[in-house]
């Protein structure tokens, strides 16, 4: 008996989870604390939406790198003071960052080792050298870095613009080395969601205004916000700052804007913003930037190293030149991302932000941070659209309501049958199916599971797999009857001969859901996590809560015959 | 208690003739309609774009298609779908060009089919339900994905069977499964269904359902061998089958019976997906009796036993 206290026990153990993990989807618990919130979360295809997958063109980004760097070097070695002569300098493999330095004659060699030692040695490796040609391409691991760098970009730089669009739960992930999905449920105005992606980020510096007003920004700020009753939490970033700069606009000298950077300690904007004020008259953006990364100063410790073009080094010059010892905000699509100061006159176009000093981890994120900001602004990487499918929202209802409807008659004829046709051992079967149903919505909802319309496919497929499982013991203990087996034999034994069977099936039906969800993308996925959780549901409710209910009814309320 | 020389109802081996032709024909004119017309891919496998549009008035098929065909898209399809005044457009793009010149060409059209509908049927009061546009790139990403899950779907069951039966049975398996995937993919065709992923893996769980279904017959072939020691092949498959006629029917009716029921009332991908999965119930069940057993006799006999009494 001790087996069956122990089943007896799961059983009840079982029961009460599915019942906690069901029960938000049907009562509002979300005052009891100690219970479970989760819900099940519709597909796209049901609650209706856009789905993007979106290739991000990697490969140009890092070509335009290695010409704009190309064009870099031979500035440099026109230096007379650097003293190599070149002959030329080629893009010879543009996309993995290759470059071929010529020297005029073989004499420089050891200068040019040297020199592209000190100057490029974080980031470019020599390949290769003959005579005086010389093949360096960047570090590996730069490149790698390099590459995933410029696809986290995008991938914030959409985030951001989404969370502008207002989207409940939009989902933005890195699909595969080069391609970015995004779903955004309940989306209405495909056209105006895929104008908005598809908007490349936009980078400005921008010198903070020296106003004394601007000490009291923060108070500014509070107090616009209570007058208008409005705050960032429950706008879009974009229209708050509008708004903001239009209600303070009086109390602002001109030619002046207030934008936020987000806190450190803040995941998102809204938890936490700082007020900069910001001249509007600098006239320098990304479009005056080459390439910006991460590189490392003289004690190792990480900075970012700016590099301005032909148009943007002139510009920068006379802005650091007049400038000096005060503070210039770098701003990517209005947020502010980092406001250094400004030390020395920058006449080369070479600039380098130096971190404050806190520990290594964390200043090296935040110049991996801004240097990927920057890079966004100057080398922006294009968005291919490779994939679109958006279901209107009437659709989706449409569809669900049809699937409920088919998958209740379609349940509603088979258990009629297996009450008429197995009658007691029917009535089981029909109420271990109503657990087994229970069940799959509740494992579906624990796991935060997505149910799509193939998945109420594989719903009504678990109905149908489920009850197969019992028409096989049934079967069996029938046969063990007409052979003349004791009731309470013929159960145990009906059982005990189905299971293989049982077992053989469920395994197999798994083997190809398992292989689904290994291949399969979005709603297949859901089709086959559905038939998988049927599988281990079916196997729970059909087989083993119906064993314990009979060997119950048997043992414990004696009956002495059930009907099959 | 049966007597041990009665195998009861049905004589399944004594038919076998008949019902091995009947299959190997159907198999034979399914992959004949498969060559010559090839598997009907939808665009998720194609690549290309589908609108599904709900008008609010009546309107002609033959309007909308004067209408897109001003457009000069190509070749557009235009089909009309479930209720009346819902349509699908489908067309694939242009031929030529690279990959990313077909994915803007592709992205445009939409706008265009958009804008031309919205302004030409605007009493009419168009709504789009359902835009799919999937590119070049990612329609052959799907097929080779497709190709590999089946592969690997195929892989799974045959070490399975083959750890887990005599090596008798494989074969079987495997002619029962081939032969329930080329025929429900033929009728599918014939239908005039397109076979995009849900499809696939219908198919695959197809698959898996009719090797279930083989396996159960296997199973009770296995253990009636090992009860009647020394008797006749042909009289243990008979005795198995009749004995396990009861249950394939009934489960395989109740199954058949789910996927009937989304197919008639379900609509759209479900229906699809419940149609393929209601014929390949069908030919399982079928195949499960006259495939399966068939092929375990003929193995017996290749191995120099006497099959027949």
């Amino acid at each position: 008996m001790e087996s069956y206290r122990l089943r007896m026990s799961l059983g009840l153990v079982g029961l009460a989870l599915a019942f906690i993990w069901v029960l938000p989807n049907l009562v509002n618990v979300e005052n009891i604390k100690w219970l479970p919130h989760d819900k099940l979360n519709y597909g796209l295809d049901i609650q209706g939406g856009l789905h993007l997958v979106m290739g991000v063109d990697v490969t140009s980004v890092v070509s335009e790198s290695t010409v704009r760097l190309v064009a870099s070097l031979k500035k440099e070695f026109e230096n007379p003071t650097v003293g190599i002569t070149i002959k030329d300098v080629t893009a010879s493999n543009p996309g993995e960052g290759e470059i071929t330095i010529m020297l005029a004659s073989a004499a420089d060699n050891a200068k040019l080792e040297k020199h592209m030692n000190d100057i490029h040695g974080t980031v470019l490796q020599s390949l290769k050298s003959t005579d005086n040609t010389h093949i360096y391409r960047y570090f590996d691991a730069y490149l790698t870095d390099y590459k995933n760098r410029v696809i986290q970009q995008s991938i914030e730089t959409l985030r951001n613009r989404i969370d502008e669009f207002g989207v409940a739960e939009p989902s933005i992930s890195q699909q595969g080395p080069d391609r970015i999905m995004i779903q955004l449920p309940g989306v209405a105005d495909a056209e105006k969601a895929k104008q908005l992606i598809n908007t490349t980020a936009k980078l400005d510096f921008m010198m903070l205004s020296e106003d004394p007003i601007a000490g009291t920004l923060p108070k500014l700020v509070e107090d616009a916000e209570k007058a208008g009753k409005y705050s960032m939490a429950t706008m879009k970033y974009s229209e708050y700052i509008d708004r903001l700069n239009k209600d303070i606009a009086g109390k602002l000298p001109p030619q002046t804007i207030v934008y936020f950077q987000k806190r450190e300690s803040a995941t998102k904007m809204e938890m936490g913003g700082m007020p900069f004020l910001l001249k509007t008259d600098t006239g320098l953006g990304g479009e005056a930037l080459d390439d910006a990364h991460v590189s490392f100063g003289q004690y190792g410790e990480p900075e970012v190293a700016l590099k301005f073009n032909l148009g943007g080094t002139a510009k920068f010059g006379d802005l650091t030149g007049n400038n000096i010892g005060k503070s210039m905000a770098i701003v990517l699509d209005r947020v502010v991302k980092s406001a250094p100061r400004i030390q020395t006159k920058i006449a080369d176009g070479n600039a380098r932000i130096t971190m404050g000093g806190r520990d290594r981890n964390n200043t090296m994120e935040e110049a991996k941070m801004i240097s990927t900001a920057l890079r966004a602004g100057a080398l922006p990487a294009r968005l291919e659209q490779l994939e679109e499918r958006r279901v209107g929202p009437s659709l989706g209802a449409d569809s669900l309501q049809k699937a409920k409807v088919a998958s209740l008659v379609g349940a509603m004829i088979i258990i009629l049958f297996m009450l008429f046709y197995y009658k007691a051992m029917g009535v089981i079967a029909t109420l271990t199916l109503g657990v087994n149903i229970f069940s799959v919505f509740a494992l579906l909802t624990n796991f935060g599971a997505t149910l799509t319309l193939p998945g109420i496919a594989g719903l009504a497929l678990t109905v149908g797999f489920a009850v197969d499982a019992n028409v096989l013991i049934h079967e069996r203990i029938k046969d063990e009857l007409r052979a003349g087996t004791s009731w309470k034999l013929a159960i145990q034994e009906g059982y005990a001969k189905a299971m293989s069977a049982i077992l053989d099936s469920n395994i197999t039906t798994a083997a190809t859901a398992t292989v689904l969800l290994y291949f399969g993308t979005g709603p297949v996925k859901g089709f086959a996590v559905t038939l998988l959780i049927g599988i281990a549901t079916t196997l729970f409710a059909n087989v083993f809560l119906s064993k314990l209910i009979v060997d119950t009814l048997v043992n414990k309320f004696k009956f002495q015959k059930l009907s099959v | 208690m049966h007597k041990n020389d009665d195998f009861g109802k049905f004589d399944f081996v004594g038919k076998i003739g008949i019902f091995g032709g009947i299959s190997a024909l159907l198999v034979f004119l399914s992959l004949a309609y498969l060559m010559v017309k090839g598997i009907n891919y939808g665009i998720d496998f194609r690549g290309g774009t589908e609108v599904q549009v709900r008008f609010e008035g009546a309107v002609n098929i033959d309007e909308i298609r004067s209408n897109i065909s001003k457009l000069n898209l190509g070749d557009v399809g235009v089909q009309g779908f479930g209720e009346k005044s819902e349509y699908v457009i489908r067309f694939q793009g242009k031929d030529t060009g690279s990959d990313k010149e077909k994915n803007e060409a592709l992205n445009e059209s939409i706008t265009k089919i958009k804008n031309s509908l919205q302004t030409s049927f605007a009493e009419q009061k168009p709504e789009f339900l359902r835009v799919d546009t999937v590119g070049p790139q990612v329609g052959a990403e799907l097929k080779r994905n497709g190709f590999l899950a089946v592969f690997y779907c195929l892989l799974v069951i045959l070490v399975y069977v083959a750890l887990r039966f005599d090596y008798k049975y494989s074969p079987g398996a495997v002619i029962c499964l081939v032969h329930d995937a080329i025929i429900t993919l033929a009728i599918f065709g014939m239908v005039g269904k397109e076979v995009n992923v849900p499809i696939l893996a219908a198919i695959m769980t197809l698959i898996g359902y009719s090797l279930n279904d083989t396996i159960v017959v296997f199973d009770r072939i296995r253990e009636t061998e090992g009860h009647y020691k020394g008797k006749d092949f042909s009289f243990i498959i008979n005795k198995a089958i009749n004995e396990m006629l009861m249950r394939t029917l009934i489960t395989s009716g109740t199954t058949f019976v789910s996927a009937l029921c989304l197919y008639l009332f379900a609509g759209g991908t479900v229906s699809d997906i419940a149609f393929a999965i209601a014929v390949g119930i069908f030919f399982g069940t079928y195949s499960s009796v006259y495939v399966a057993a068939p092929s375990i006799l003929l193995m017996e006999k290749l191995k120099g036993k006497k099959a027949y009494a």
